[in-house]
Order: C-alpha cells, then sequence, then structure tokens
C-alpha cells in the first residue's frame, strides 16, 4: 500500500485554476521529482499537501488514513505535519534562533523532547549536513547553501516519513548549489522518502527514481527516472527537456 | 526636585500598562479575531483622534459628574495607559505585519500550533523591529506626562509651577525644568542605543 497517496486535488486562486486534478502515490523509499515550467502549479501542490493552501477538493491518504483535503481539521493538520519536513526555496530559518536552535525548536516546543535530549538529536542532524561546526550561528552569518542545508536539518530533526523539497536549490547561486544536493543525494541513498519539485534535471534523472512532469495544473506525464529521460513519451515532455538540456548554451 | 518622584513612577506604571495594551490590541488584529478586531480599530480610531489633554479633562472633571471618582494619579495613570496603548498598537502591528509569512510557515511545518510561533518566533523579531519607534514614543511620554499638572498630579511641571509662583523666578526655574526633561530623554537615548546593540546579537532582522 502506498504510504501517501493524493486523488484528484484541485485548487484555484481567485479565478485562475492552478491545479485541475491531480493524483500522485509515493511509496516508501521513493525520491520523486516533480519537474515542469514556472507557474505549472508544481510548488502549489506540494503547498497543498503540506496545508499551507488550503485545496478546493481531493483527498490525501497518509498513514493509511484518508482526508478530506477542502475539510481537513487543524487537529490532523498538525498531527501529520509532526511525520513530515518540509524544505522552502528560501529556507525561511527562524531568524532569531541559532543554527542549532532552529534544528531543536520544533522538537522541544511541538515535540516536547526534553532539551538536553533534543540537542543532541539537533547535532546529529547538523553534523549530517556538515554544519555541526556554525551551530552557534545565526541564519545571518550564513551562507545561503549553509542556510539550506540547515533547514534539511530541521526538516530531519523530528524523524519525518517524507520530506518535501520546494524547489531547494532555485534561491542558490551557483557554486553553493552543489552542496545542498550532494546532501539530498545521501538522503535519497539511505531510502528517505521525498518529493521534489526542482529545475535541477541532474538530479532528477540521477538521484530520483520517479519523475513528473506537470504543466498548466495537469500531470502530463510520469514514470521511472531512467525511462522518463531516455525515452519521454508525449511530445510536450520531450520538448521541455530538451530545452532544459539547452538551457546553459 | 518632590515632583520627579510622581513623573518617574507615572511614566513607568503608565507605559507599561500601555505595553500590554498595546501587545493585546495589535494581536486581536494581525490574528483577524471577529468583533475584539472591529473594537481595536474603533479604540484606535477615537483615542488617536481626541487631544490628550482634552482625555484627562474628561476622565478627571468629567466622570465626577456622572458619579466615577478618580484621584488625580490614578486618573493620570489611566489615560496615559490608554493612550499610549493607542500609538504603540500601531507600532507593534506593523511590526508583527513586518515579520515575513515564511517565518510562519515554517514553524507550522515543524509542528508548532499559531500561539508557539507567535510567542517563540514572530513575536521576538517584531519587538527587534518595532523598539527603536516604541522608544520615541516612551520619551514623547515622558514630556507629556507634564500635561497631569492639568489635573492637579504633583508631578514635575505642577512642582515647578508652585516653586514659580512663590519666588517669581520664571526663566530659572523653567529652564532648569527643561534642562531636567532633556537629560531625563538622554538617559533614555543611551538606553535604547545599548538595548538595539542587544537585540542585535542575531544579525537584527536581515536575511
Amino acid at each position: 500500500m502506498a504510504m501517501l497517496e493524493v486523488k484528484d486535488l484541485h485548487k484555484s486562486f481567485e479565478n485562475t485554476v492552478v491545479l485541475d486534478g491531480v493524483s500522485l502515490s509515493v511509496e516508501k523509499g521513493d525520491v520523486v521529482a516533480i519537474l515542469g515550467p514556472s507557474g505549472g502549479g508544481k510548488t502549489t501542490f506540494l503547498r497543498c499537501i503540506n496545508f499551507l493552501e488550503r485545496a478546493d477538493s481531493g483527498t490525501f491518504t497518509f498513514d493509511g488514513v484518508t482526508h478530506d483535503l477542502a475539510h481537513i481539521k487543524n487537529r490532523e493538520i498538525s498531527q501529520i505535519r509532526k511525520k513530515t519536513g518540509f524544505v522552502f526555496q528560501n529556507y525561511n530559518l527562524f531568524r532569531n534562533k541559532t543554527a542549532l536552535q532552529n534544528v531543536t525548536e520544533g522538537l522541544i516546543v511541538a515535540h516536547k523532547v526534553e532539551k538536553k535530549k533534543a540537542e543532541d538529536i539537533g547535532m546529529r542532524m547538523l553534523e549530517k549536513v556538515g554544519m555541526a561546526d556554525k551551530a552557534s550561528n545565526y541564519p545571518s552569518q550564513l551562507s545561503g547553501g549553509q542556510q539550506q542545508r540547515v533547514a534539511i536539518a530541521r526538516a530531519l530533526s523530528a524523524d519525518p516519513e517524507i520530506i518535501y523539497f520546494d524547489e531547494p536549490t532555485s534561491a542558490l547561486d551557483p557554486e553553493l548549489i552543489g552542496e545542498v544536493l550532494s546532501v539530498m543525494r545521501n538522503l535519497a541513498e539511505e531510502g528517505m522518502t521525498m518529493i521534489v519539485v526542482t529545475h535541477e534535471m541532474d538530479f532528477a534523472k540521477n538521484v530520483s527514481s520517479r519523475s513528473i512532469f506537470m504543466e498548466h495544473g495537469h500531470i502530463v506525464e510520469e514514470g521511472e527516472s531512467a525511462a522518463f529521460f531516455a525515452n519521454p513519451k508525449m511530445e510536450r515532455t520531450r520538448e521541455f527537456l530538451r530545452m532544459e538540456a539547452n538551457r546553459g548554451i | 526636585m518632590p515632583g520627579l518622584l510622581v513623573t518617574i513612577p507615572l511614566t513607568v506604571i503608565a507605559f507599561s500598562f500601555a505595553m500590554i495594551i498595546a501587545i493585546i490590541l495589535a494581536m486581536v488584529q494581525v490574528a483577524d479575531v471577529p468583533v475584539l478586531k472591529q473594537f481595536a480599530r474603533f479604540y484606535i480610531w477615537v483615542i488617536r483622534g481626541t487631544p490628550l489633554l482634552v482625555q484627562l479633562y474628561v476622565v478627571f472633571f468629567g466622570l465626577p459628574s456622572v458619579g466615577v471618582r478618580i484621584n488625580a494619579f490614578p486618573a493620570a495613570v489611566l489615560v496615559f495607559s490608554i493612550n499610549e496603548g493607542a500609538y504603540c498598537a500601531e507600532t507593534m502591528r506593523a511590526a508583527i505585519e513586518s515579520v515575513p509569512a515564511g517565518q510562519m510557515e515554517a514553524g507550522y511545518c515543524v509542528g508548532m500550533n499559531y500561539y508557539q510561533i507567535m510567542t517563540r518566533i514572530v513575536l521576538p523579531q517584531a519587538f527587534r523591529t518595532a523598539f527603536p519607534p516604541l522608544f520615541n514614543s516612551l520619551i514623547g511620554m515622558v514630556k507629556d506626562t507634564s500635561l497631569a499638572a492639568n489635573i492637579t498630579v504633583a508631578e514635575m511641571f505642577f512642582a515647578t509651577q508652585r516653586i514659580a509662583g512663590r519666588t517669581y523666578q520664571f526663566m530659572a526655574l523653567y529652564l532648569e525644568l527643561a534642562f531636567i526633561y532633556l537629560m531625563f530623554s538622554t538617559v533614555l537615548t543611551r538606553v535604547q542605543a545599548w538595548g538595539e546593540k542587544r537585540l542585535n546579537s542575531y544579525g537584527g532582522n536581515k536575511i
């Protein structure tokens, strides 16, 4: 059985349809890359399944329980969020907290973990992303890549079942992208379940197990990443991949 | 200077209450609490739209005619708290709204609830932003307390008036009074600089 299943998700802003019936099923250990042009609904999809946006309709099954996305209760939302992690495009580290406090804050306040124990976990997570030596630095004292690695440590801290990444490298200078992608690759290799909205084609191709091409609020094509990139079925997908491949030229 | 022992407590007590009022008024607006939000807007509209001196007169000279008698000092504390609360509420509201929405979202994503995020993440950052304008208000209020002389509160201005009335040393006495207010403000300005430095320990509200 899938660990996470979204069925027929619809979302409009004002009169603009952003998601027009999106369905997705994720198995434990999957790394799903969601690709597509800007404005295609990728980020909104991720925000809807973590309830940062309220969907208009659709169902969401997680841990064997099915919820109605339009009417899910706050209590259920907070239960689900405690088992998921979210990494933002612009990091969103708590500006008034150190790197370590960013990681431990949720553990102590939301998960009621004892402070000393939370700090042990926090240091372990920072080590994992190579940021242990900056534990006492504030976000304003860190580079974008470092902030994003702390943000990943924060998302990992409560031992989530799945982590959502919303264009985690899009705000970074080119020379800082690699350090974040390598942390994400390590997570994938450890078997972490991830949904990654990204423009990094190499990451999608080489690290993700499945790739999805989304445009105009629809999933145009999805498949095993190897097949998806080697032999895309839809003309539109081929065109998009060709354009992405030529981006640097 | 006996009036000093009235001016200082009046300022400290009234400003403390004003801060409490300000945070409550700002919060009900930011959290969009129905009814209370409308009440907050109404309160701020009335208080900011009427002169402080008139408010003092209404409470001290007006209320007794409807059977509410309040002594001069508590009346002054009441009016200054209510008045300053309205101005500081707007400062606090603007400061809270200046904290990026992403801070709130990140809090939700690690499982925290609205109250936890507000008290631990948003308000501390908002307070950093609000600190200089709040000090502005405090310094303004120190000087405004001289208006309380009009309702017989024996603060510095009142005391000076009485001495001047006896001695006819108007120039010397009022200049001295002005100097004392200036010293007051100078000390507060120093405290502000020190406080800002401390609050900047996390690099202020940069990225």
